[in-house]
């Protein structure tokens, strides 16, 4: 039998994954109810989920591939940004819509007691749709550049982890923040927006001057994207700066964990 | 296993009260400023501790396994905060609790529910959010939608369905959890009079089946019908805890003026373009009280004002148990009166009026009533009604009980003509 005790005296910050994995079908299902929802009574349904990458990736062709001319190497200029683009747009999907998920689910947070954590972490489900339809224009890009794959693809997995756990990380602070300050709503667009350009999406990162690379790489994204990049095409290996991205990655995971579980008792007193 | 299925001590919630509930970061910011340079007694602000509201305090009981307990008491007594905390939706302030058993709470029923979803696939997000497992669901899924009555509606999108359909769809998943502990607010005051008695029927049903619940509604008729015990809940406190109907009575007495007489203050005084209520008194041998003996009459003291000249009057009462049972209503008319009253039909101009009724003795049973007062104009039209004016209970006397000490079946109880004769020394 179900045993439950609540003691005001006594605050844990352990997460409870025994009772994460008892809500697992809540997971799922919020993240279902989001995916069928998001074209819905939309005209062009789910081509949307392909026309926002190939439109984005259709202007970095223009502006930096043929107006500005930026030097990719050995690399296709529309492969080398389709690769950017797909890690950027599911990082920042899921950052977003995890970073608002909490205020918008306070509905349910107000009535009904769940794992509050299933709400953000559902989020890194949905992002996956329109994630696989970038891949999947990478791959045509590839097959119409006749690039193969390089001897590095084992990594590419490790690289799209390491991607959701960073959007999860920025998300689940941002969640927890938000339901307390909701000037942290007006953030999200702009950490969406000022991140792409402090990300090597549309440029590659050796173009950022030698002495400012550690600064540039407490970034997680950069080094997410880079060795995503380079387990696709090859090049040069993931160098020591790529540490610091993934310490600052599991950093924020961790402490986003801590700071939502301390959030979490109050959320339906704040909501 | 322990029998004991909800535990709870030194129980309380506080809140605070006149600061925003979600703040911004300036204020939180400067805050803390505050807090690392003002540690004197003196400059800290002394209205912190005005600002604190304890919607719940200093609460203990015990819940049996089995047990089905109503939870009652006025709007803002904190009803709502103690099924909050029980559900895990909001944290103790002080206090702990212990629950055995898989908990499952109805706050309010439809939680979750996306308008752009099918019936079936919100019955699967519904059900989920409640607790339920996607495979209990599906084996549950039909019964569902035989009970909620959509069935050809079941793959359209909710937002095309009426208001009742959904209450009647989110209700059906919610009567289909199987917790070994049900706590459940308010959910009757949902859907049409025939779906209320199907979903009193399910409860019944659950709480034959021996499950726990914890019940708060305003219906006392529903906590009674399912409830064998009760918590008594005012302003944040434990007034009392019992047999459901001791409490209700409890809470009856609570809620309404006490000694036999009721009066209002001008301002507030029922009133409207015809008439004002200005007192209503219960008195038996011309002593005033709300504790009565059932071998007296009971004399209901009516003060009015007419306020329109030539108004053709009539003044009226209602009977009611606190159970809500409708016990008698009567009114001055010549044809329904013993006597004739001297403004039976009459035209009353303005001014003040005293009607005299008299409930006779030996009608009523023990238990607790309450009286609303009638005034009607042009014969039969009812002008202004002032429900639960007076409320008093008809006390155990050992009256008419000849050593019989259980509780005595029926609203009324008077005296009836009784004959029996022997008919033969035959026993076959």
């Amino acid at each position: 039998m179900q045993k439950v005790v609540v003691d005001a005296d006594k605050r844990s910050f352990r997460i409870n994954l025994k009772e994460l994995n008892h809500y697992k079908d809540l997971f799922y299902i919020l993240a279902y109810r989001d995916i069928r929802v998001r074209y819905a009574q939309t005209f062009l349904g789910f081509l949307w989920a392909f026309l926002q990458p190939a439109a984005t990736l259709l202007i970095f062709i223009l502006v930096f591939g043929l107006a500005i001319k930026i030097d990719t190497g050995a690399i296709p200029y529309p492969l080398f940004a389709i690769c950017g683009i797909s890690m950027w747009s599911y990082f920042s999907f899921v950052l977003n819509q995890s970073g608002n998920s909490i205020i918008g689910a306070q509905e349910m947070i107000k009535k009904i007691y769940f794992p509050r954590l299933v709400v953000p972490l559902s989020k890194a489900v949905v992002g996956f749709v329109d994630f696989g339809v970038a891949l999947i224009l990478l791959i045509v890009l590839m097959v119409v550049y006749q690039v193969a794959p390089s001897p590095n693809i084992w990594a590419a997995p490790l690289f799209i982890l390491l991607n959701i756990i960073a959007a999860l990380g920025v998300g689940i602070w941002l969640s927890a923040l938000s339901i307390r300050y909701r000037d942290f709503q007006h953030v999200i667009p702009f950490l969406v927006q000022f991140g792409l350009y402090a990300t090597p999406v549309a440029y590659p990162a050796r173009l950022v001057p030698d002495k400012y690379l550690w600064l540039y790489n407490l970034n997680p994204m950069v080094g997410i994207i880079e060795g995503f990049r380079w387990s696709i095409f090859g090049g040069n290996s993931p160098n020591e700066y790529f540490w610091i991205s993934f310490a600052t990655i599991i950093l924020l995971f961790i402490t986003s964990l801590i700071y939502f579980k301390k959030v979490e008792d109050t959320m339906a007193d704040i909501v | 296993m322990s029998d004991i299925a909800i535990s709870v001590e030194g129980l309380g919630k506080k809140y605070k009260i006149g600061r925003r509930k979600s703040g911004n970061l300036r204020d939180s910011l400067s805050s803390i400023f505050k807090r690392n340079s003002h540690n004197h007694p003196i400059t800290q602000s002394p209205n912190q501790q005005i600002n604190d509201f304890w919607a719940l305090k200093d609460i203990n009981f015990e819940v049996k396994q089995g047990e089905a307990v109503g939870i009652i008491g006025r709007n803002g007594a904190g009803k709502s905060t103690l099924l909050k905390i029980l559900s895990r939706i909001t944290k103790p302030t002080t206090g702990r609790f212990e629950i055995n058993g898989r908990v499952s709470s109805l706050l309010e029923v439809g939680t979750g529910f996306h308008m752009e979803l099918t019936g079936r696939e919100n019955i699967y997000l519904n059900g989920t959010i409640l607790g339920m497992k996607r495979k209990e669901i599906k084996a549950k899924f039909d019964e569902i939608v035989a009970f909620s009555g959509v069935e050809e509606f079941i793959d359209t999108p909710v937002k095309h369905y009426s208001s009742g359909m959904k209450v009647r769809l989110a209700f059906s998943v919610a009567a289909h959890l199987e917790p070994e502990i049900l706590i459940i607010d308010e959910v009757l005051a949902v859907g049409d009079a025939e779906f209320q008695k199907k979903c009193l029927g399910k409860m019944e049903d659950v709480t034959g089946q021996g499950r726990t619940v914890l019940f708060v509604s305003h219906n006392l008729g529903a906590v009674n019908q399912l409830c064998s015990k009760a918590i008594f809940l005012s302003n944040g406190k434990l007034t009392s805890l019992g047999p459901t109907e001791k409490i209700i009575n409890d809470y009856i007495s609570d809620n309404m003026f006490l000694g036999g007489i009721r009066e209002w203050k001008n301002s507030s005084k029922p009133k409207n373009n015809d008439f004002i209520i200005e007192k209503v008194t219960l008195s038996q041998r011309g002593k005033f009280s709300s504790e009565l003996i059932p071998y007296e009459d009971i004399e209901v003291d009516i003060y009015f004002q007419n306020l329109i000249k030539d108004q053709n009057t009539s003044v009226g009462i209602q009977l009611f148990t606190n159970l809500e049972t409708a016990v008698l209503s009567s009114v001055n008319w010549s044809s329904s009166t013993l006597n004739i009253d001297p403004f039976t039909n009459g035209k009353f101009s303005e001014g003040r009026f005293h009607s005299k009724c008299k409930i006779p003795e030996g009608l009523l049973n023990e238990g607790n009533y309450y009286i609303n007062v009638v005034l009607l104009k042009n014969h039969n039209k009812v002008s202004l009604i002032e429900k639960k004016v007076i409320s008093f209970s008809i006390v155990n006397t050992g009256y008419m009980r000849e050593g019989f000490h259980q509780s005595w079946l029926g609203v009324v109880r008077p005296k009836l003509f009784w004959h029996t004769n022997k008919i033969s020394n035959e026993s076959n």
